[in-house]
């Protein structure tokens, strides 16, 4: 009980602070009709936005683990060739590698949809902080665990399949449903090239009707559905994770 | 157990931890290796294991010849049931699951015809209850005498003990050394290392007391109360009056 009261209390006072912002800035009543009007092309927009994050958070899985053995392998060229791209990726803003990637890479390689596009380059770009989740999480396996697979006869293959995926599974879960979220809110940047997902279709309904602050508001909400359960579950996950040795 | 060292090597960073040391056994049950702490006696333990490579000499036991190449030395594991010092249970399997794990995956043993006999195993060392556990669920003493049954559930041809209680308490070491000792009475063949004069006296019937990677002295475990060498009746000064039996 004191708990919801003191939830109520905190989100009061964001609630109060809004309110405070929306009377000294905007001088009218707020009117959503517009947003009702369009709300398919909205919910369209939407539901492209997970489906373009869930695409995007499929690939950079795959991609993050063909870095990560990269990484482990003995070859050296294939290590830089990872360790290149991660620090592109790291030193880079995602708007400009957006831009990039569908102006001149996508062009290059005569890429044209703009939702492959949009889903490449998210999925590389998250690629690079998945092989450093993957890297801390094996890491994070006791070396006991890797001694004992090795002195029972375990091949590479079995030692990662049996002993130390599952072991790892367990532990990427939250900081990959972090990853997701942050995936989610990465793929409004991809308004910038024209990708009709969440932030663009709220943009067209803005622009044709000037109602601005409602369209932040529809945005974020929209975000909000998406981000905030993820953001329970990693926290939920965290506590779940943290059962062990 | 035949054991045969001729002039072994070991070094980490080109410093000797085992000084080309050599000895011969001739069919002995129960080993147990003796020394201070940094002694090399551990390192002998993992050579024999096959766990590390080592740097010249050679080692045979039972007339097979260590042969480092990888294959080769993946099957000489194989026959080999080790215990190590933090018993290195998978975490994320039941004791069941560890132990299947092993004898499904490694030694190709149908899951159906493993079962009954690691019922039966952990019976014999009094974890049947206890089968279903995940290893955090487990007492220390529990964990290490699992780690037991795992060695010995893959018939092996010796079992190696690395310093199997040097993390327990009193109690829970002698409840792991019971179950080392029922591995005598059930006549395994194994290798211990140990701090525990009293068990190595009353269990093993030869003894190699090493001190700063040289075997010092090596015979029956009467060399315990006539000891030759100073260093070996230094040790026991130092030991014996917290260990009597």
């Amino acid at each position: 009980m004191k708990k919801i009261f003191s939830f109520t209390l905190a989100l009061s006072f964001f609630v109060l602070l809004f309110a405070f912002v929306m009377t000294k800035s905007i001088k009218r009543d707020l009117l959503f009709e517009d947003y009702i009007l369009f709300r398919n092309v909205i919910l369209s927009g939407w539901l492209r936005t997970i489906l373009i994050s869930l695409v995007s958070i499929l690939l950079s899985l795959v991609i993050g683990l063909i870095l990560y053995l990269m990484q482990e392998s003995n070859s050296q060229i294939l290590y830089y060739i990872a360790e290149i791209h991660k620090t592109l990726i790291f030193s880079t803003p995602l708007l400009v590698i957006a831009i990039v990637a569908y102006y001149y890479i996508g062009n290059s390689f005569g890429l044209k949809s703009k939702f492959l596009i949009g889903a490449l380059t998210l999925g590389l770009y998250i690629s690079a902080y998945v092989s450093d989740i993957y890297k801390g999480a094996i890491e994070s396996i006791h070396i006991n665990q890797w001694q004992a697979a090795k002195m029972f006869g375990f091949n590479k293959y079995q030692t990662y399949r049996y002993i130390i995926f599952p072991q790892v599974f367990k532990s990427i879960l939250p900081p990959l449903a972090g990853q997701f979220a942050l995936t989610v809110k990465g793929s409004s940047l991809l308004a910038y090239l024209g990708t009709t997902e969440l932030l663009n279709s709220v943009n067209t309904v803005m622009a044709s009707t000037l109602k601005y602050p409602e369209g932040f508001m529809v945005v974020s909400v929209g975000y909000w559905i998406i981000t905030i359960p993820l953001i329970i579950v990693v926290r939920k996950l965290e506590v779940k994770v943290n059962y062990k040795v | 157990m035949k054991l045969t060292i001729e002039k072994l090597l070991k070094q980490y960073n080109h410093k000797s931890v085992l000084n080309e040391i050599s000895v011969h056994i001739e069919q002995h049950q129960i080993i147990a290796f003796l020394g201070a702490s940094g002694s090399g006696k551990s390192t002998l333990l993992r050579l024999i294991a096959g766990l590390e490579p080592f740097q010249g000499g050679s080692l045979s036991v039972n007339d097979h010849l260590l042969d480092q190449n990888d294959a080769k030395i993946v099957e000489h594991r194989k026959c080999i049931g080790f215990v190590f010092q933090d018993h290195n249970l998978f975490n994320h399997l039941t004791v069941m699951d560890n132990l299947l794990l092993v004898l499904e995956k490694v030694h190709k043993r149908s899951r159906v015809e493993a079962i009954p006999e690691i019922h039966s195993l952990l019976k014999d060392f009094d974890l049947y209850e206890h089968k279903d556990k995940y290893p955090h669920q487990l007492s220390g003493g529990q964990s290490q005498r699992v780690s037991i049954v795992r060695a010995l559930s893959i018939k092996p041809e010796l079992i190696l003990l690395d310093e199997p209680t040097s993390s327990l308490d009193p109690i829970l070491t002698f409840e792991v050394l019971s179950a080392v000792k029922k591995l005598a009475e059930e006549e395994i063949d194994f290798v211990i290392v140990t701090h525990e004069i009293g068990f190595a006296k009353s269990v093993a019937d030869y003894i190699i007391f090493m001190d700063e990677g040289d075997i010092i002295e090596h015979g029956p475990n009467s060399i315990l109360d006539n000891p030759q060498s100073d260093k070996l009746k230094n040790f026991l000064e130092k030991v014996l009056p917290f260990n009597q039996k």
